[in-house]
């Protein structure tokens, strides 16, 4: 339960790879460490994103809302960042993160988040490279789901 | 009626009357006092040259006295001895004198403050549109305080230093005429050019008590629209417009004292021009032959002491002039034609004032477009509630004030029963009417005491006192008469109970916590009840029902597993990462819940407990690592990002002095070594620490096995035998900590999500299941508003004058703007209000038709006139 496990676990976050040390220190201590039990949720679909999570240990379900109820369409699970998208653009959440087993979560609040980044722009750099890099990848998706759609 | 004489209307104009008014007969006494030292003063001067000439010098001895014979040292002896009496003598005369003039001064000045003040509530409404307050507080405090010094010497230093004057002049006219014209040749041109210059240093300094009253008026402003300043980048022009003004202060400051150091040049140079015409009649009459050489010498002996009692004339006659220009300034300003009479606050008679409210012809205005209101005729039927509606500017809020009989109507009149309201005094319309205005005012103090504010008339009760209380009450009684005041109890109980229609304190506590629900303000004070501390020797049953709630807390999270993992609770052989180092070690809190964090470490008992067991260096340590740590994690951050406000246990202007600890701290030496201040700031920074927080990973499970050893210690040894601190214990309530802490005994978790909301709630429900709300609301009526309820939401004021306003119980209530938006929450409050006041007169005044409606009854206003009436 210190900094320097949590810098551990930063570390091995893809979006915290190029990022020194001494900054990931001062992320794990700027977030508020949080346990959830089984079942408890980190977030709810629809509200407003406050924080973004930081998975130390434990897996998280996301839900999506549909006709007919809640429904499971992906695991998170350690070292990955979730609700990231909430805190960067003033988007309502787009899923429900449930603890699927007892987690341990570093929650980052929004305001701090942006702080750092204000701070330190070399993480902003990389979170943009992340997210440029997953929009790539949706982008091929998509162009792979419409060809097959056509073709298919 | 009492009191309509023209004395009562009017101030003394000048400020010899007003002192020769209220203390004629002690000036007199001053006066005989003042004369009796004359003769003491005189043998004392004239004693030394008898031990001189006579003791010392002479022969022939014996001397004889009262029939007794003296040889020469017992004569000396004597001499000596009636020189030490009548030393003793006189400067006891002088200091008796000093005394009685200090304590003349004193009440005269306690008399002209309470009159002043006493004007300022005569003062009628609409006066106090020309008048800030910013002006009158000034003049009540600071601009009359020199009167005050003034009149112990009114009469007597003019008497006092005249007859000296008179004195040795007599003595220079007795040795000749002719150098007696010349000692006194300079007086008529400075009798002559004084006064004048004089007279412009009073218009001066006239000048300069208004400016200061604009510049005090000024700095009020700016004090209450600072967020306007703000907002409106406006400093820059507030501080030219301020600095301007002092400018203005100081070229007038600069021209009194031009002149007033000329008056002084031109006295000094006259008492020094004189001796140039001794010199020269003297020195020719002595050579003509006409004049002994002895009696010039006397003669210029005696006009040196001429020029003491002449200068200090002088400056008591600039001191009059000052003093009285200062008085009159002041006093012009409380006599406004229209000032009530004194009966209008003092009576205490009370007239049942029942029956419909009337308005015949009335014609009022409050100087300006928009305040004035004209021929109203309109009957309010009484027990009827009756809609005044107009927006603002129409002339609602004069009519309800015209209503409330707060202003007086220009012409016609206006009734409640048979009961012409300009007739009547405060005593009966500030008790049998209820009005609430738009803009309310929340008096600095408790909740309790805004809300029985309008209970608070006249003291009811007699205190009992005995032995020295009785005694110091009745100087301050005989204080109050020999200064005009009033002898208004203030120890008194003062609720008029009678008048809430409740027969014990108990009852109105309850009365007030049923319509504070009906205006609903319950909710907002019973949290405030929650963050209030409450003292235990007071009530013990209350303190009982918490530790009970907080049993019971503790058996719900026993039972339940979820809560169990939302709270860390206080465990004597646990430690707590949900609490600070402080709290873990000592397990105690200090007593005066003043004290801080930061001041603990400096507590002696504290200091000397951590030196005896080393934990002043291990304490120090701690903190120095904490200090290492948030000065790598925040050196690179920049103050303005505000990361390491909310973060760090340090600010941005510390940080450069805890590097320097740091620093000193690694390099090992002793020299120069950390200051006793240093240490206590990092001990200060380790009590701090909450480890599931901060996760700095200082805390190993070494040290808090060593911590837990440690608090035990220190129960044992400190908090055992000594009142500063105090354990915690799960059978004890704990006073320094807000009530809310007492219930909870532990620290909610700090790493789980919304523990402390979630616990509040199952706090809330116990505490509503165990009949304990009420208490906690009543603890919530000892919260301290602030200046002027500024720690309240303009709506919670708003709530609390609705309150003060109800439990007055008064026939007729008045209530302008009050309750008028359309949400739900302000309907429901109309209802509620409806109800609590059926059967007795309302009239309630709206901008909003709408809400109007609500009412049977309705009058519209419009430019001042009444439009249309529905009834």
């Amino acid at each position: 339960m210190t900094l320097e496990t949590e810098v551990e676990a930063l570390r091995k976050v893809p979006l915290f790879h190029g990022i020194d040390d001494t900054k990931l220190r001062l992320l794990a201590f700027i977030s508020d460490r949080t346990e959830f039990q089984t079942g408890e949720r980190l977030c709810t679909q629809g509200e407003e994103g406050d924080s973004a999570f930081i998975i130390l240990s434990g897996d998280a379900d996301v839900l999506v809302n549909t006709p007919a109820g809640e429904k499971k369409v992906a695991q998170v699970s350690e070292n990955s960042i979730v609700g990231e998208i909430a805190i960067l653009c003033d988007v309502p959440r787009t899923a429900t993160l449930v603890a699927a087993n007892s987690m341990d979560v570093l929650m980052v609040s929004k305001d701090d988040f942006l702080k750092l980044l204000n701070e330190f722009p070399d993480i902003s750099l990389e979170v943009m490279r992340t997210l440029a890099m997953r929009l790539e990848r949706t982008t091929r998706d998509l162009a792979e789901a419409r060809q097959g759609n056509s073709g298919g | 009626m009492l009191g309509r004489t023209k004395s009562d209307k009017l101030m003394e104009k000048s400020l010899f009357s007003f002192i020769w008014k209220y203390s004629s007969r002690q000036q007199i006494y001053i006066l005989m006092v003042t004369v009796l030292t004359y003769p003491v003063i005189y043998i004392l001067l004239e004693l030394p040259k008898l031990i001189i000439n006579d003791a010392v010098e002479g022969d022939n001895f014996p001397r004889t006295f009262f029939g007794f014979d003296f040889d020469q040292i017992p004569y000396l002896i004597l001499l000596c001895c009636t020189f030490l009496f009548l030393v003793v003598v006189s400067n006891g005369l002088k200091f008796y004198l000093n005394v009685y003039k200090g304590r003349l001064g004193e009440r005269m000045l306690r008399r002209l403050r309470f009159e002043l003040f006493q004007r300022v509530l005569r003062f009628r409404l609409p006066h106090f549109r020309k008048v800030s307050s910013g002006e009158i507080i000034p003049m009540i405090t600071s601009e009359v305080e020199d009167v005050g010094g003034f009149v112990g010497e009114a009469f007597s230093l003019p008497a006092y230093q005249g007859g000296m004057l008179v004195v040795q002049l007599g003595f220079i006219f007795m040795q000749d005429p002719l150098l007696g014209l010349a000692a006194v040749a300079s007086y008529p041109v400075q009798g002559y050019i004084i006064p004048i210059l004089q007279r412009k240093v009073a218009q001066l300094s006239r000048k300069r008590v208004k400016n200061i009253r604009v510049i005090a008026d000024k700095v009020g402003e700016g004090i209450t629209g600072v967020a306007e300043i703000h907002a409106n980048d406006a400093s820059a022009w507030h501080s030219a417009d301020l600095s301007d003004r002092l400018y203005e202060n100081f070229k007038i400051r600069y021209e009194i004292y031009n002149r007033k150091y000329f008056i002084k040049f031109l006295n000094n140079f006259m008492n020094q021009l004189t001796p140039f015409f001794f010199y020269m009649i003297g020195g020719y009459l002595v050579i003509q032959g006409d004049l002994s050489m002895g009696a010039l010498l006397a003669v210029i002996a005696a006009y040196k002491d001429l020029a003491g009692p002449w200068k200090e004339l002088l400056a008591y006659y600039q001191m009059t002039v000052d003093v009285g220009i200062k008085y009159q300034t002041v006093v012009e300003n409380f006599d406004p034609v229209d000032i009530h009479d004194t009966d209008r606050l003092t009576n205490d008679e009370t007239v049942d004032l029942k029956g419909d409210v009337k308005f015949e012809n009335v014609t009022f205005s409050g100087g300006a477009a928009g305040q004035e209101v004209t021929d109203i005729t309109l009957k309010v039927p009484e027990g009827t509630a009756c809609a005044v509606m107009g927006p603002d500017g129409s002339g609602r809020a004069e009519v309800l004030q015209l209503a409330a009989g707060l202003v007086s109507p220009l012409t016609g009149k206006v009734y409640i029963g048979d009961h012409d309201l300009d007739k009547l005094t405060d005593s009966t319309l500030g008790r049998e009417i209820a009005y609430v205005g738009g803009a309310v005012h929340v008096w600095t103090g408790t909740i309790r005491e805004n809300l029985y504010y309008g209970l608070r008339h006249r003291p009811l009760t007699k205190v009992e006192r005995t032995g020295e209380d009785l005694k110091v009450y009745k100087r301050s009684l005989s204080e109050a008469a020999e200064t005009k005041n009033p002898s208004y109890d203030l120890a008194a109980d003062w609720h008029d109970l009678k008048k809430a229609g409740v027969t014990d304190i108990d009852a109105l506590d309850l009365k007030a916590l049923e319509l504070l629900g009906a205006v609903q303000l319950d909710a907002d004070i019973y949290r405030l009840g929650l963050q209030s501390r409450f003292d235990p020797s007071m009530n013990d049953t209350f303190a009982e029902r918490i530790l009970n709630v907080r049993k019971e807390l503790v058996a719900r999270i026993a039972a339940d597993p979820t809560l169990a993992g939302l709270v860390e609770l206080w465990d004597p052989s646990t430690f707590n990462a949900s609490a600070s180092l402080a709290d873990n070690l000592f397990f105690a809190v200090p007593s005066d819940a003043e004290i801080t964090m930061d001041q603990v470490p400096d507590l002696p008992v504290v200091k000397s407990f951590l030196s005896s067991n080393g934990f002043d260096k291990k304490l120090q340590d701690i903190g120095v690592q904490i200090a290492e740590t948030m000065l790598e994690l925040f050196s690179n951050v920049s103050g303005s990002s505000g990361l390491l406000g909310s973060y760090s246990f340090i600010t941005q202007e510390e940080l450069p002095d805890f590097e320097r600890m740091v620093r000193i701290a690694r390099s090992g030496q002793t020299r120069p070594g950390l200051s006793d201040n240093d240490k206590s700031r990092l001990t200060g920074l380790a009590f701090k620490l909450v480890p599931a927080r901060h996760r700095l990973g200082v805390m190993t499970d070494e040290l808090k096995a060593e911590i837990i050893a440690a608090r035990a210690k220190f129960l044992e040894t400190v908090v055992k035998d000594n009142d500063e601190f105090l354990a915690f214990d799960p059978e004890v309530y704990l006073p320094p900590l807000t009530i809310e802490d007492n219930l909870l005994f532990g620290r909610p978790r700090v790493d789980r999500r919304d523990a402390r909301r979630r616990i509040d709630a199952v706090i809330r429900s116990i505490v509503e299941e165990t009949g304990l709300r009420q208490p906690i609301i009543f603890a919530g009526f000892g919260f301290h508003v602030g200046v002027s309820g500024s720690r309240l939401s303009a709506g919670q004021r708003r709530r609390i004058a609705l309150v003060r306003g109800l439990l007055k119980n008064a026939p007729t209530t008045i209530l302008d703007d009050v309750a008028t938006g359309m949400t739900e929450e302000d309907k429901a409050l109309r209802e509620n209000l409806r109800s609590i006041l059926s059967g007795r007169t309302l009239l309630f005044g709206t901008s909003n038709a709408d809400i109007a409606a609500e009412f049977e009854h309705r009058y519209t206003l419009d430019q001042g006139r009444l439009s249309e009436s529905e009834t």
